[in-house]
């Protein structure tokens, strides 16, 4: 009886410390990139150039950048205009279509700027603590140009984007709906599209939550749809790991002091058992 | 015999007799095991990027319950072997399965609470599992309760046990109502979590090579050191009491 209790405690212990090595070691592609404060998804077929406190993507062809950062700086619309001035140089002056929506992770401010006659930087920036997350869209392709933008849905929500891309049209392109010639459905891996073809521009629209994610572009707008997807990408896709290590520390208390107190209360009743037969010696001892 | 021989035949009973070498065996496992999978769960497993460093009291969480498990399946052993061979050995082992696994029931729903503040906005909600486990502690709650209460041995011990194999079932159906009501938000990681389940993740090579030594060892190593070592401590306990009434009734 003993010896196979030996047997099989032995067998638990080994099984126990082999399966660590026995857990097979491939490591899952990671869909993200990790920075130091937050997480976002890692863009395929773009050129990696992420830092250990920022993640971004180049596309040589297309001239265009996707950018997320955290930024020292409260306020957001300064933080994403000093972010963008520092990295790519550029002074983006006064935004030509400046706006608010509230999502999931909090408030954010979708900001469109064209500091010149070729670039354009289409920025989404919230608040973080005391600092501001900055995910940024640059392109400066002289043969096109393409903006970015999510427009909170107004009254009921929609299945399509056609109220927000005619918005769209109407306050940053010289286009209206009458322009219209051509619309199309798109799938993308960001979500299904609908894609709005007129006389000299291509706009692109898709519906997440109340909220409807747009791209517009004029000019050479073949690269449209996969800037407008590596771009929703990642403003869907961004997120912060949440920092909840007290909680993490508040469980293990739980645990061990559970696991003590069931300890101790054996030394306990063996010490009390010690105790109650000491009395009853001495007991005895006074009776004889 | 003299009531001084009878003291002292009865105290050899009641004196702590030396720590079986296997029970010395199992204890030093268990404490190196222990510490070996914490610090597998707290430092070498990856953290997880969506719920962030609360997801590794996972690796205390999901075996705790199975070591209630393993501890309140002992005691339907126990209590079994009790009824069949009337052995007060056996009983000893179903009382210290209950202590045990109530300890271990305790920890898993305290750290399933703590967990869900963060990952689903609230310390409890009266979920199907979440309610079938609170439901399943108070059962052996109740156990150690009626235990205390009832005074004849042999009338304690015969229906404390036929209490502990029927009180198994609170922990069949906390183990299975996920798989059998949908209606739950408790996500499941063997297997396809629950349509509405909030807070999985995905087991991967990671997970596993954290969960499955702390499974085997809240499963078998604890609950039967801890077991072994409350058995003990019982039956010295009832060798006390057997003495003190002797002496009261000489």
């Amino acid at each position: 009886m003993m010896r196979s209790l030996l047997r099989l405690v032995s067998l638990i212990s080994i099984l126990i410390f082999a399966s660590v090595v026995l857990a097979e070691d491939d490591q899952d592609t990671m869909p993200y990139i990790q920075s130091s404060a937050f997480n976002a998804p890692l863009l395929e077929g773009w050129e990696n150039q992420s830092g250990d406190d920022f993640v971004q993507f180049h596309d040589a062809e297309a001239h265009a950048t996707i950018r997320s950062a955290l930024v020292e700086i409260g306020e957001p619309v300064a933080a994403a205009g000093s972010d963008l001035r520092r990295t790519f140089g550029i002074e983006l002056g006064e935004p030509i279509y400046q706006d608010k929506v509230n999502l999931a992770d909090g408030t954010w401010n979708v900001l469109v700027y064209e500091p010149d006659a070729v670039a354009s930087a289409s920025v989404m920036a919230r608040r973080a603590g005391s600092q501001s997350v900055v995910i940024s869209f640059v392109e400066s392709d002289p043969e096109a140009r393409i903006l970015m933008l999510t427009i909170a849905q107004s009254g009921d929500a929609r299945a399509d984007a056609g109220t927000e891309i005619d918005l769209a049209l109407s306050l940053l392109t010289s286009n209206n709906a009458t322009d219209l010639v051509e619309t199309t459905a798109l799938s993308l891996p960001s979500g299904e599209w609908t894609g709005v073809v007129g006389d000299g521009f291509f706009a692109m629209g898709m519906v997440f939550g109340n909220d409807s994610y747009l791209a517009l572009g004029e000019g050479d707008t073949e690269n449209l749809p996969n800037l407008a997807d590596a771009y929703n990408r990642t403003v869907l896709g961004f997120f912060v790991t949440p920092d909840n290590s007290a909680y993490l520390a508040l469980a293990l208390t739980a645990s061990f002091a559970i696991l003590a107190l069931l300890i101790l209360s054996f030394f306990w009743r063996s010490r009390n058992i010690q105790k109650d037969l000491e009395l009853i010696e001495s007991l005895n001892q006074t009776d004889n | 015999m003299t009531a001084k021989t009878k003291l002292l035949s009865a105290r050899q009973t009641v004196e702590a007799t030396p720590m079986p070498r296997a029970l010395q065996l199992l204890t030093i496992l268990t404490l190196v095991g222990f510490c070996f999978t914490l610090v597998l769960g707290l430092f070498v497993a990856g953290t997880d990027i969506q719920q962030g460093e609360i997801q590794r009291i996972f690796y205390i969480h999901m075996p705790s319950f199975f070591g209630a498990f393993s501890a309140f399946g002992l005691t339907v052993v126990g209590g079994i072997l009790y009824l069949w061979r009337k052995s007060e050995g056996w009983d000893r082992v179903a009382l210290a399965g209950v202590e045990v696994g109530l300890a271990f029931a305790l920890i898993n729903l305290a750290t399933g609470a703590i967990w869900a503040r963060p990952i689903w906005n609230t310390w409890w909600t009266w979920d199907p599992r979440l309610t079938s486990a609170a439901i399943m502690a108070l059962t052996y709650a109740a156990y150690l309760m009626l235990r205390a209460g009832i005074e004849d041995e042999t009338r304690k011990r015969t229906f404390m046990s036929v209490y502990g194999i029927f009180a198994f079932t609170s922990v069949l159906v906390t183990l299975f109502i996920i798989r059998v009501v949908p209606e739950t938000i408790h996500p499941v990681i063997v297997g396809a979590s629950p349509q509405n389940a909030q807070g999985s993740f995905e087991a991967t090579s990671g997970v596993v090579m954290a969960l499955v030594p702390s499974m085997l060892l809240w499963l078998t190593l604890m609950p039967i050191t801890l077991i072994w070592h409350r058995s003990r401590i019982e039956r010295r306990l009832e060798a006390v009491n057997r003495l003190k009434m002797r002496i009261l009734t000489e």
